[in-house]
C-alpha cells in the first residue's frame, strides 16, 4: 500500500507536471525510435532485417522498386473495389516484401531472461510477441507473407484517396485529415485503416478533437489532484490498478523493462496515469478490469492525452454502462447479443440454451453462461481475445461504425464456433451426451477459436464482405433499439425475481402468491417481446427488397 | 445412452468428471494454477475479465476446471456456475497479507451460498515461493475453517504455481475425497 501510495506522492505537483510534459509525446512513433532505434543499433548489420518494425510498411516503402510496383495499381479500380485484393493478389506475388526470415532466427527457450538480449524477430509491428500458445512462428510468416503484402496495396490505395480529396501528408508521412464520412470511405475502413495511420484515423472518427475541445485542460488538472485524492473508493481503484499494469501486455516489448533500464517503462506509467486519472474522472466506472487493455492498446497508438478521451468515449458512447460498477452495461449488451444468436444462429442458440430457457424471454435476466465468456470480447473490445491484426481491423470499423460492428463480429465468432462443435461432433458420432460434456465442449471452442484468428479476413468475409447475408442488416439502429429492449426487459423480470424470488416464470405463477395480480406476471411475460420480435423478423422480410434495391442502384 | 456408459466406466475404472470451480481474489495466480496444470507451462498472464475452463486428467478423473476473473466487481458474473460443482479451489495469495481479511470474507461469502453447502473446500495458499509468503498453517488457522465450516470437507495446502509445487497434491486431495460424495 505504501509503495502503491508513495508512487503518486512522488510526483508532487510540479513532479507531476513534469512526468506529464515528458510523457506527451505520442506513444508509437517515439517509443519505435526509443525501442526500435535502439534495437536496429543493437541488431548487427549483417543480419537481415527479420523482424517488422512497427511502421514496417512505411519503411519498406522508402525502396524505390516496390513504390514503382505498386504504381501498376490501376486507381480506378476503387470503385467495383470489393475484389481489388483478390485480383491483385497472383500479379504482386513475386514481391519481395516480407523480409525472409533468416533461417537461423530460432525460438529461445522458454521464459526468456530479462538479461538476454531480445530476439527482436519475434515481435510483430506493434511490440506483441508473434507467436503465443495458439499460433506458432512458422504459422504467423506464412500468414504475415501474405497480409503484409495486403497491408501494403491497401495503404496505397489510401494514399491514392488522400490525394483525391486534397489531403496531403505531414511530414510524419501521417495524414492530418481523413476525408469525410461516405460508403468508399467505410470500404476503406473496413478493409483495414493503415497501421501507422490508425491513431490518428481513430481520433478523427471517434471525433475525438471534439471532445477534447470541449474539455480543454480537464486531463491536466486531472493528474494534477491526484494526490489529493484519498478517498476509499479511490484507493481500492489504486490498488486494482497497480495489480494490473504488469499484467497489461507483459509480452509486448514496450510494456516490458528493457535490459539494463531500471526505470519503469514509459508505457507502464502512461497507462498508470491515464487509468488513475479515469477512475478520478468517472467514479461510476472507476476502473474495471479490460479497461488496462483498452487504454494499453490505444496508447500504442495515440499519446496519453487523446488515450484517455479515447476511453472516456468508449465507455459512455461505444459502450454505455459496460463497465460500469454494477455492469449492467455489460449484461444488457449480452442479452442483445442473445437475442441475435437467436435470431441469426438458430441452430447455435438451441446448443446454448434449453428449450425452456429458450420459450420465455427470462434468458434476458438469467444470462446463458457462454455470457460470461462473450461479456468479456465485448468488455475489451477483442483485445487479447482475438490475435492482433484482427482487433485492429475490428477497432477500425468500431470507431467508424460504432458498436453494432462488436456485435457482428461476436456472431461470426460464434458461428465458427458452431461450425468446430458440429465436426467435432460428427467425428465423435454423438458420443458427447451429458450436458456438461457439451458444455465444457461449446466454451473450449469459444475460448480458443478467436485466439486462432490470426487472418482478419477470416471473420470479414463472414460478416462484413459478404453480400446476401441477413446478418448485414444488423445495424447500429437495431443494436440501439434492442439495447433498450433488453435493459427494460431485464428491469421488469428484475423486479419479478425481487418479489417471486428465483421461481420460473409460468402463467401459474400468481397462484403461489395471491398478493400478486395476474398483472404483474403479464407485465414480467411482457408483449413487448413479441413487439421486438417483430421488428426482427421485418428486418428479414425486407432483406430481400433491400438487396433488389442494391442491385439496381449498382446498376 | 451416454449416461449409462460412463456409469459403466466409473465402476470398472473409477473413471469419473468433475466440475472445479476455482476462484480467489484478482492476481492471486488462478490462471496460472490452471495452465501449469494443463500444459506445464508458465504462461505469462494477464488480469482474467471473463474466464477460462481446460479439461485436465488426473488418474481416472477428468476435472472440468473452470477459472474466473477476481476482480470483485467482476463476481456477479460468474455467480450462477456454482450449480453442480464438485470442488472448489480457493486461490490465494499467501504474501499478500494486506488482502487476507478481504479474502476471508469472499471465501466465506462463497462458501455460505446455498449452492456450496456439498462443495469439497481446496485452499491453495499459493505463492509460496515469495519472500514473506504465510506457510499453508497460518493460513489455515486465520481462515479459521474448523469452527466454522460443518458441511464441507475442507483443506489447505502450500502451492507454487511457477513449479507445480501443492498443485498434483491438491488434485489428488480432491480425487481422494470426493468418492463418497460422488453421487452420480
Amino acid at each position: 500500500m505504501d509503495d502503491i501510495i508513495s508512487v503518486g506522492r512522488s510526483n508532487g505537483k510540479n513532479g507531476v507536471r513534469m512526468v506529464y510534459l515528458s510523457s506527451k509525446s505520442p506513444s508509437v512513433p517515439n517509443l519505435n525510435e526509443a525501442f526500435y532505434g535502439d534495437f536496429r543499433r543493437r541488431i548487427s548489420p549483417e543480419r537481415p532485417q527479420s523482424h517488422l518494425s512497427p511502421t514496417p510498411l512505411a519503411e519498406e516503402q522508402t525502396n524505390a522498386s516496390l513504390i514503382d510496383l505498386y504504381g501498376d495499381d490501376e486507381n480506378g479500380k476503387d470503385e467495383n473495389e470489393p475484389d481489388d485484393a483478390e485480383q491483385e493478389d497472383g500479379r504482386n506475388s513475386e514481391l519481395p516484401v516480407s523480409p525472409t526470415l533468416s533461417p537461423s532466427v530460432t525460438t529461445p527457450a522458454q521464459g526468456s531472461n530479462e538479461e538476454a538480449p531480445k530476439d527482436f524477430s519475434q515481435y510483430d509491428r506493434y511490440g506483441f510477441k508473434k507467436q503465443n500458445a495458439h499460433i506458432t512462428q512458422e504459422q504467423y510468416h506464412e500468414w504475415w507473407d501474405e497480409y503484409s503484402r495486403y497491408c501494403i496495396r491497401r495503404k496505397r490505395k489510401w494514399q491514392d484517396l488522400l490525394a483525391k480529396s486534397g489531403l496531403a501528408l505531414s511530414d510524419n508521412d501521417i495524414p492530418d485529415r481523413f476525408p469525410p464520412r461516405s460508403e468508399k470511405l467505410k470500404r476503406y475502413v473496413r478493409k483495414g485503416i493503415p497501421a501507422e495511420w490508425r491513431g490518428q484515423a481513430w481520433w478523427q472518427f471517434a471525433r475525438g478533437q471534439e471532445k477534447l475541445n470541449r474539455n480543454k485542460g480537464v486531463y491536466d488538472k486531472l493528474l494534477a489532484s491526484l494526490n489529493d485524492r484519498n478517498d476509499k473508493v479511490f484507493s481500492r481503484d489504486l490498488e486494482v490498478i497497480e495489480r494490473d499494469l504488469h499484467r497489461t501486455f507483459p509480452e509486448n516489448i514496450h510494456f516490458q523493462k528493457q535490459p539494463n533500464d531500471n526505470e519503469e517503462p514509459l508505457m507502464i506509467q502512461s497507462l498508470r496515469r491515464v487509468l488513475l486519472a479515469f477512475s478520478d474522472y468517472n467514479p461510476k466506472i472507476g476502473y474495471c478490469q479490460s479497461m488496462n487493455f483498452l487504454a494499453g492498446l490505444l496508447l500504442l497508438f495515440l499519446d496519453e492525452e487523446k488515450t484517455f478521451w479515447m476511453l472516456v468515449i468508449i465507455t459512455s458512447r461505444y459502450l454505455p454502462g459496460v463497465h460500469n460498477i454494477n455492469l449492467e452495461g455489460v449484461n444488457i449488451d449480452q442479452g442483445v447479443l442473445m437475442l441475435c444468436v437467436k435470431e441469426y444462429l438458430p441452430d447455435f442458440w438451441q446448443r446454448i440454451v434449453t428449450k425452456e430457457q429458450s420459450r420465455n424471454y427470462e434468458f434476458l435476466y438469467k444470462l446463458p453462461p457462454i455470457t460470461l465468456c462473450t461479456a468479456s470480447w465485448f468488455m475489451s473490445c477483442f483485445v487479447g481475445i482475438v490475435p492482433i491484426e484482427t482487433t485492429l481491423r475490428i477497432w477500425d470499423c468500431l470507431f467508424y461504425e460504432e458498436s453494432h460492428v462488436l456485435f457482428k463480429m461476436s456472431l461470426s465468432i460464434l458461428k465458427i464456433c458452431d461450425q468446430e462443435v458440429a465436426a467435432a461432433r460428427r467425428v465423435m458420432r454423438n458420443r458427447v451426451t451429458n450436458k456438461d460434456d457439451s458444455d465444457i465442449e461449446i466454451f473450449q471452442a469459444i475460448q480458443s477459436v478467436p485466439k486462432k484468428l490470426l487472418d482478419p479476413q477470416t471473420i470479414f468475409e463472414r460478416v462484413i464482405f459478404k453480400r446476401r447475408l441477413s446478418l448485414n442488416n444488423l445495424n447500429q439502429e437495431e443494436i440501439d433499439r434492442c439495447r433498450r429492449y433488453v435493459s427494460s426487459q431485464r428491469l421488469k423480470l428484475k423486479n419479478y425475481a425481487d418479489i417471486m424470488g428465483d421461481k420460473p416464470i409460468t402463467k401459474d405463477s400468481t397462484k403461489r402468491d395471491i398478493s400478486i395480480g395476474p398483472d404483474f406476471v403479464e407485465n414480467a411475460l411482457s408483449s413487448e417481446v413479441y413487439g421486438f420480435r417483430r421488428s426482427l423478423t421485418t428486418a428479414h422480410w425486407n432483406n430481400s427488397i433491400k438487396e433488389k434495391v442494391r442491385q439496381i442502384r449498382r446498376k | 445412452m451416454g449416461n449409462s456408459i460412463s456409469k459403466v466406466m466409473v465402476k470398472m475404472f473409477g473413471y469419473r468428471e468433475m466440475k472445479i470451480l476455482m476462484l480467489g481474489l484478482d492476481n492471486a495466480g488462478k490462471t496460472t494454477i490452471l495452465y501449469k496444470l494443463k500444459l506445464n507451462k508458465i504462461k505469462t498472464s494477464a488480469p482474467t475479465v471473463g474466464f477460462n475452463v481446460e479439461t485436465v486428467s488426473f488418474r481416472n478423473v477428468k476435472f472440468n476446471m473452470w477459472d474466473v476473473g477476481g476482480q470483485d466487481r467482476l463476481r456477479p458474473l460468474w455467480r450462477h456456475y456454482f450449480p453442480a460443482t464438485t470442488a472448489l479451489i480457493f486461490v490465494l495469495d499467501s504474501q499478500d497479507t494486506e488482502r487476507l481479511n478481504e479474502a476471508k470474507e469472499e471465501l466465506y461469502s462463497i462458501i455460505s451460498d446455498k449452492e456450496m453447502e456439498d462443495v469439497v473446500l481446496l485452499v491453495l495458499a499459493n505463492k509460496q515461493d515469495l519472500k514473506g509468503a504465510m506457510s499453508p498453517q497460518k493460513i489455515s488457522d486465520f481462515l479459521e475453517l474448523k469452527d466454522h465450516l460443518n458441511n464441507q470437507l475442507w483443506c489447505v495446502i502450500g502451492s507454487n504455481a511457477l513449479t507445480g509445487q501443492g498443485l498434483v497434491e491438491g488434485l489428488s486431495w480432491i480425487t481422494n475425497n470426493t468418492n463418497a460424495k460422488d453421487k452420480k
